[in-house]
């Protein structure tokens, strides 16, 4: 696939993940196509008193993780993760060393929300424990991007974006903004975040959880399941990839972001902000709709969610949305809230190098009212050069699609 | 209480705040570095000792006492306390 539209093109050449599938990008590509759900009942903390048990949990973490990370006990559950998931892409990008002054666009939203909160049940009496202060130490939401930045000494910008959902994708959509514009050549892009009873408690009070693992766009589905980890990717500009030898694993051809300035949690009932995100990534990417081959949808599994974000893809795709191949890695690894976007752009490039849709686990017949060609139980095969959108949309409206285009030897054209 | 014991009692101290599993109090020796290419603290942990002294010995260490020589090690914290002990009684 050929962008004709930028020039500089940006590709992507090292990609991390971290999620309830594993510590490795292998065992999320693994996890996806067993075409079974991680998502368990959580054990970090005590949810005997919550609607429901489930959640996408990160194992314990191997040990030849943790011996490379000498600061390992001083960060958080999130921060962890985001480095874990950094020095990955990293490695693969062929870039362990050679990031000087390098800058880092992420998404997130509850930072180390988790520690804080052991921190103040440790001081009630409500958790076992001293209430230490380093469990505080970590609690803004820039503190992921904060402990890679000191882990990978990256001297250049580095942002943090918190629009809740959306905000991995938007951390992508600046990453691709701030290498077009040739203010760097090479930068990270992602987003990490981690369980935690703020936003546990908050979507089962909301009732937007289901009580069983994650059913996008199914008939009988009752809500979204929570899930953690992160998702990091390298990105930088053609030339530079190529000058260095580098064989890029996919293409960032385009992003689009739109507000629904509707309301504070329910998408807009005919998806009229996340239409016009999809849209707009499309126009940026300089192709036609016609070109995308599937969808890596926001597919949270709510009621709402999947009815409006069917109808956008009707209303961006028109009859094509019906026969365009869509899935949702929610329901095999939850939502990740602030770095969903960053690890579902991660699995679409996996799609593209390994030439397959990744399935949606669970079984269940189609919501009639999504008209959408879901991908269920088993992978389907897509060509290389594929082209996809993988889109996120948040609460408070804000919506963000990037194009992620599949690389192959006729790329470079 | 002699200064030998308030080294050991500061020793018990940092081990216990700073939940440093596997050390004993005659793992740290008196005139250790306890931070960077020492024991590796850092300026969490100082923050942590500060506020178990204080606790323990009914101190107040102000800003301009939380210094690099007087945290260097457990020999320099317990001149810092003694010192904090005998003004506040004088």
């Amino acid at each position: 696939m050929t962008s004709i539209k930028h020039d500089p093109r940006i590709v992507i050449t090292g990609i991390g993940a971290v999620s309830a599938c594993g510590w490795t990008v292998n065992e999320l590509h693994e996890g996806l196509l067993s075409g079974s759900s991680s998502i368990t009942e959580p054990s970090r903390f005590d949810v005997s008193g919550q609607r429901t048990r489930v959640a996408g949990e990160v194992p314990p973490p191997p040990d030849s993780i943790v011996q490379k990370i000498s600061e390992w006990e001083t960060l958080s559950k999130s921060d962890q993760f985001a480095v874990a998931a950094a020095v990955e892409a990293v490695e693969q990008a062929g870039l362990s060393s050679g990031l000087s002054g390098a800058g880092l666009f992420f998404g997130g939203s509850t930072g180390g929300m988790f520690e804080c909160e052991e921190y103040f049940g440790r001081l009630i009496g409500k958790r076992e424990g001293r209430p230490a202060i380093r469990l505080q130490a970590s609690q803004q939401i820039n503190s992921p991007a904060d402990a890679v930045a000191r882990h990978l000494k990256l001297t250049g910008t580095v942002q943090t974006v918190s629009s809740a959902c959306a905000s991995g994708t938007l951390a992508l959509g600046m990453a691709l903004d701030e290498l077009r514009s040739r203010q760097s050549e090479v930068v990270l892009a992602g987003g990490s975040d981690s369980l935690c009873l703020l936003t546990y408690s908050g979507f089962n009070s909301l009732r937007s959880v289901d009580n069983r693992p994650c059913r996008p766009f199914r008939a009988d589905r009752q809500g979204l399941s929570i899930g953690e980890g992160a998702g990091v990717l390298v990105v930088e500009t053609l030339d530079h990839a190529l000058g260095r030898g580098a064989v890029p694993l996919a293409e960032l051809l385009g992003a689009g972001a739109s507000c629904d300035a509707n309301h504070m949690t329910a998408p807009h009932p005919e998806g009229e902000g996340a239409a016009a995100a999809i849209a707009g990534a499309i126009a940026d990417a300089g192709i036609s709709a016609d070109r995308i081959d599937f969808v890596n949808a926001h597919g949270t599994g709510t009621p709402q969610n999947d009815v409006s974000e069917s109808r956008a893809l009707h209303s961006v795709f028109g009859g094509r949305a019906s026969a365009l191949p869509v899935t949702s890695n929610k329901a095999t690894f939850g939502h990740l809230l602030g770095s969903a976007g960053a690890i579902e752009a991660v699995t679409t490039i996996l799609s593209m190098i390994h030439g397959v849709i990744h399935p949606m686990p669970g079984g269940g017949e189609r919501d009639e009212q999504t008209e959408l060609d879901i991908v269920v139980g088993a992978p389907r095969t897509i060509s290389a050069g594929s082209v996809a959108v993988s889109s996120s949309f948040a609460f408070g409206g804000s919506n963000a699609a990037v194009i992620i285009g599949g690389w192959d030897e006729g790329s470079t054209e | 209480m002699g200064e030998a014991d308030t080294k050991g009692e500061i020793k018990h101290l940092i081990i216990e705040a700073l939940n440093l599993d596997g050390m004993t109090v005659d793992s740290i020796g008196e005139d250790d570095l306890l931070f960077e290419e020492g024991l590796g603290l850092d300026s969490v942990d100082a923050l942590e000792i500060v506020v178990s002294l204080e606790k323990a010995y009914g101190v107040k260490i102000e800003s301009e006492a939380a210094n690099r020589e007087s945290f260097k090690s457990v020999s320099t914290l317990a001149a810092l306390v003694d010192q904090l002990r005998d003004s506040s009684q004088s």
